[in-house]
């Protein structure tokens, strides 16, 4: 039930998704490998055409791996509020989001936020029914 | 299990949140919560209410102010959708119905940073710059934030006439000259090249392509793009669609709307998660 509530949740912000996106969703990520891992933040990279975030996540065996989250571009991050005192090098974060379709660390991140404050999103974002939703209408 | 549950409220409470800021809602984009904000991509717009709140603006010289900037008045992902027809309507000949059908997203222009021409380009943030000389409004440079790998679109406002068509070099906008019926800006262009998809649909066209824009301010937040296009190479009879563009919302903390700095190229990664090599050009390749 209460994973169903999440459910309900993460169509919810399919819904509340990217409307344009700098390219379909389907050929970079599989929506099948849903990740939700935490780790210490390596760089926030606020780069064109889309920002991303490196995240170091230690693995069961002790193996760190360096997660490539992409985000959307950063004028948008930037008109919506985020700036770069938001999320920095070193901080402790929970994330969520989507595995490559072959490089499966090269996702797409659907959601952060600091490892003290878990349950408060720094970026929520939507997965593959979010970016291919149709543009909004007036 | 109890974390997650809370979780998921609070999730769902964001979404709703974001959704409607999506629809140009009213809180300018950006939601806090004991100081976090939730962020949600795309740039806000005025909303439909604000919309009509205030009078259109005018140029010095009494024109209509279509600077904007502007997001919207066409449509990335499908412009038979967007454009206001039903599935199928879309007058396609045969071949380009089946050239559309097998194209493949990872094969598309834009993903390698290419121009995206009209009227994909408009659904990022864009703007009218109109350039006036001592003869008055003699050229418009239609700006966009992104889509336009760098380039500028140019409308010919002085009264010139379009090449022979003997002369044309076929290129990314084509030649584009504009005048006033009333209040509605009408941009004739031709000489396309036929390299950029319509949409991430893959919807083709040729050389032949020859489109004519009819841009009217409705109301202050919005503006209505009715785009016809006329192609017998790839189109059985000429289609009209319509768009509407959305005026870009204000930057909450500065209160200026206006364009920002976007280099496509710079980091381009697109492709390496799905196992795609060399596409785009980005400093991270080994990452």
């Amino acid at each position: 039930m209460r994973l169903g509530i999440l459910g309900v949740a993460l169509g919810l912000i399919g819904m509340a998704a990217p409307v344009v996106a700098h390219h379909g969703f389907d050929t970079e990520y599989d929506a099948k490998k849903r990740v939700k891992l935490a780790g210490t933040v390596t760089e926030v990279a606020w780069t064109n055409p889309h920002m991303r975030v490196y995240i170091d996540v230690a693995g069961p065996d002790g193996k760190v791996t360096n997660w490539n989250m992409e985000l959307t571009s950063p004028n948008s991050i930037r008109r919506q509020g985020w700036g770069p005192n938001d999320l920095k090098k070193g901080d402790k974060v929970v994330f969520e989001g989507f595995g490559g379709l072959v490089v499966e660390s090269r996702g797409s991140l659907m959601y952060i936020a600091k490892a003290e404050t878990p349950d408060k999103p720094l970026f929520t974002q939507g997965g593959p029914d979010g970016q291919q939703a149709p543009l909004p209408t007036p | 299990m109890r974390r997650l549950s809370i979780i998921a409220i609070t999730v769902v409470g964001v979404a709703g949140v974001v959704y409607a800021q999506g629809r140009g809602g009213g809180n300018q984009g950006v939601q806090t919560d004991g100081g976090v904000r939730y962020i949600n991509p795309g740039s806000p717009t005025v909303s439909d209410a604000e919309a009509t709140s205030r009078p259109i603006p005018r140029l010095p010289d009494g024109r209509v102010d279509l600077t904007g900037p502007w997001i919207g008045g066409g449509s990335n992902g499908d412009i038979e959708r967007d454009g206001g027809l039903k599935p199928g309507e879309l007058p396609l000949l045969p071949w380009a119905r089946e050239l559309r059908d097998k194209r493949l997203a990872k094969d598309e222009p834009y993903t390698a940073c290419l121009p995206m021409s009209v009227p994909r380009v408009n659904p990022y943030p864009w703007k009218f710059a109109m350039s006036y000389t001592s003869r008055g409004l003699s050229h418009i440079y239609v700006l966009h934030e992104t889509g336009d790998a760098g380039a500028h679109r140019v409308v010919y406002m002085d009264g010139r006439k379009h090449p022979p068509k003997d002369e044309w070099v076929p290129n990314w906008w084509g030649h584009s000259i504009g005048h006033w019926e009333g209040d509605t800006l009408v941009i004739d262009t031709v000489g396309y090249n036929d390299k950029f998809w319509f949409d991430s649909r893959g919807t083709p066209h040729t050389e032949q392509l020859h489109t004519i824009e009819r841009w009217t301010r409705i109301s202050w937040g919005r503006m209505v793009n009715e785009f016809t296009l006329d192609d017998p190479g790839a189109f059985s009879k000429p289609v009209t669609l319509k768009f509407t563009a959305r005026l870009l919302r204000p930057d909450p903390e500065t209160g200026i709307g206006d364009l920002m700095e976007f280099i496509c190229l710079e980091d381009n990664q697109y492709g390496r998660a799905g196992g795609l090599q060399g596409i785009g050009s980005g400093t991270s390749n080994q990452r």
